[in-house]
Formats: structure tokens, C-alpha cells, sequence
């Protein structure tokens, strides 16, 4: 039976693998055949996540990627210790709930850190001929929030879009080698995100127009598991909608 | 530090003039008491007191009081 998500022997870094989108996304590439790599600042997660998986082929590499400096020589060491990279999705990131008037600059330089900086020196990085296969495909998770943001969502609105701005110029400049680079806009996806959210206060009315309901991580994943594949291999510099209809 | 101190920093955080607001003032009274209002103490109580408050709890203060209170 054809399957144009396979992805057999590919190897694929998660970052933010431990919780929600991002453990989603990882257990589903694994299923689909993909040998995953998993990011994340929380060893113990990772640990509990790499159980889960269990025989199939996945490596933990445990980092905080707000420590930029650092990322080049993870990427070294992931490509070296495991062959070249054929995809990353980057699921790592914060969604801070400010209003206007008590968000000073270094929210907006704590959130840009692992939403943008983080993302863009990974594929930086990743990039590289001696890091990354031709037609890999590397992935930020973005947000809605980045076209259409809500109250209390400057810094987190500002970094989405500044993933948005970015991947267009990438995906140019690594298109000689049919490397892809895109985000997915994603609407309220049901995860801890979404718990804090709640929790902080969250005005839910603001999401009425996502008539189609919440999403679950599990959808989330089945997206990002396109985006990888080579079933979407005419996709790039774009930012791919899925978000229940509230933009539409 | 002093009760007087912490009501002057929610007048301020409320955008209020000094003096509008005592230990007795019901919340619901206060022109502008919303959910930005409520993010704004979260990020106040995290900031000034190293504290950190849910909606939760927010939902059950009443009166200044109970806020300058959970301050310590």
C-alpha cells in the first residue's frame, strides 16, 4: 500500500519533544518510520517519552536551546552520532500571557529567544551540507496568533511572525539542494500551552471562530508529519494553516 | 512590606489615582478590574513578591484585602 507520509530511515530532530505538540509529533514520526531525535531542557521527560517509544529507533539529547551559542555543536554532534539530518521541527517555545502595559522588552527577548532565535539557529546550523541530506525539510510550529493575535499576546505575536518572515528568505537560499523550510499556523491545540492559558485567565470567546473545535495533539502531529514527508515536497517558504477555520 | 505600599502599587499597576483604593475596596468597584487586570497581578505578585498567583485565586479575592494578604 502506498504511503506518501513514510518516513523509513529518516532521521528527524524534535525539538520541545517532551510535552504536548512536540511528544506528539515524535511518537507519530515514529510510527510513520522515521528515526527521531528529541530535544528537550527536561531530562526526566525525555526519558519518560523515550519509554514510550521503546523499540523504535530514537535517540534524547537533552538542552536547553535558549543557550544559542551551544546549538551548533549539538547539531555537530547529532549529524555525527547519527548520519546526516533529513527534517526538524521545532515545537520548543512559550506562549507568555501579557498585557500591554507590563510587557517590557525582556519578554519580549526571553520569549524570542526559544520561539525565533532558537529556531532560526537551528536551521542555521542544520542547514550546512555537512549536517543535513538534500531535500530535507525543517519546520517551525508556529501560530495563528502571528496574523490575527489577541490581548495580552505582543511578545508571543511578535515571535510567531517573526518565524513567518523568516522562512521565506531560508527556503530561497537552501532551495539549490531541495531543502524546504515552513510553519504551521496552528489555532488552540489542546495541550499544556492550552492548560496554562486557562489557568492565566484565558478569555476562550476570543476563539469562537475555530468552528471546527480544538484541535488535539495528535492532529497536530499528523500536520507536522506532512510538512516533513515528501508528500508535501512542492511546499516552501509558507506558512501552512491549520486552525480549525479561525482564520477563515 | 507596608499594606499602604502594595495598595500604591496596585493603584499604579490599575493605572488609579493615589488614594482611590483602601484595604476595604470591593474589586468588582474598580473601573478597569478585568482579565488584563488580573494578568497585570499575576505578573506584579511574580515580579515584586515572588509569588505566583492562578486565575483561580484571583477569582476568589473580594476585596483589596485579600489581594495585599496573598502579597504577604
Amino acid at each position: 500500500m502506498l504511503n506518501p507520509m513514510d518516513m523509513t530511515g529518516k532521521l528527524i530532530i524534535v525539538t520541545g519533544a517532551s510535552d504536548g505538540i512536540g511528544r506528539a509529533a515524535a511518537l507519530h514520526l515514529a510510527m510513520l518510520g522515521a528515526k527521531t531525535v528529541l530535544i528537550s531542557r527536561d531530562v526526566n521527560k525525555l526519558k519518560l517519552i523515550s519509554e514510550a517509544l521503546g523499540k523504535n529507533p530514537h535517540k534524547i539529547y537533552p538542552y536547553d536551546l535558549t543557550d544559542l551559542e551551544g546549538i551548533e555543536d549539538l547539531i555537530r554532534t547529532i549529524s555525527e552520532e547519527n548520519g546526516k539530518i533529513d527534517g526538524m521541527v521545532h515545537c520548543a517555545g512559550v506562549s507568555p500571557m501579557m498585557p500591554l502595559k507590563s510587557t517590557k522588552y525582556d519578554l519580549f527577548h526571553n520569549t524570542m529567544l526559544i520561539n525565533f532565535y532558537a529556531f532560526a539557529e537551528l536551521v542555521r546550523c542544520a542547514g550546512k551540507a555537512a549536517n543535513c541530506n538534500d531535500g530535507a525539510s525543517f519546520l517551525a510550529v508556529s501560530s495563528v496568533s502571528s496574523v490575527k493575535g489577541n490581548k495580552a499576546q505582543s511578545a508571543y505575536a511578535a515571535s510567531k511572525a517573526a518565524v513567518s518572515g523568516v522562512i521565506k528568505p531560508m527556503a530561497k537560499e537552501l532551495s539549490s539542494r531541495g531543502i524546504r523550510v515552513n510553519s504551521v499556523l496552528f489555532g488552540i491545540i489542546k495541550t499544556g500551552m492550552y492548560e496554562k492559558f486557562l489557568e492565566q485567565g484565558g478569555d476562550m470567546s476570543l476563539w469562537n471562530g475555530q468552528y471546527l473545535g480544538l484541535g488535539s495533539p495528535e492532529d497536530a502531529a499528523n500536520v507536522i508529519s506532512f510538512l516533513l514527508s515528501d508528500a508535501s515536497k512542492l511546499i516552501t517558504g509558507t506558512d501552512l494553516i491549520a486552525d480549525g477555520g479561525y482564520l477563515s | 512590606m507596608e499594606t499602604s505600599d502594595k495598595i500604591r502599587l496596585l493603584e499604579e499597576m490599575l493605572e488609579l489615582k493615589n488614594g482611590t483604593l483602601n484595604e476595604s475596596t470591593a474589586l468588582k468597584s474598580i473601573p478597569g478590574w478585568d482579565s488584563m487586570a488580573a494578568l497585570s497581578l499575576i505578573a506584579l505578585c511574580d515580579e515584586k513578591f515572588h509569588k505566583k498567583l492562578s486565575g483561580d485565586k484571583i477569582l476568589s479575592f473580594i476585596t483589596v484585602k485579600d489581594i495585599t494578604d496573598f502579597m504577604g
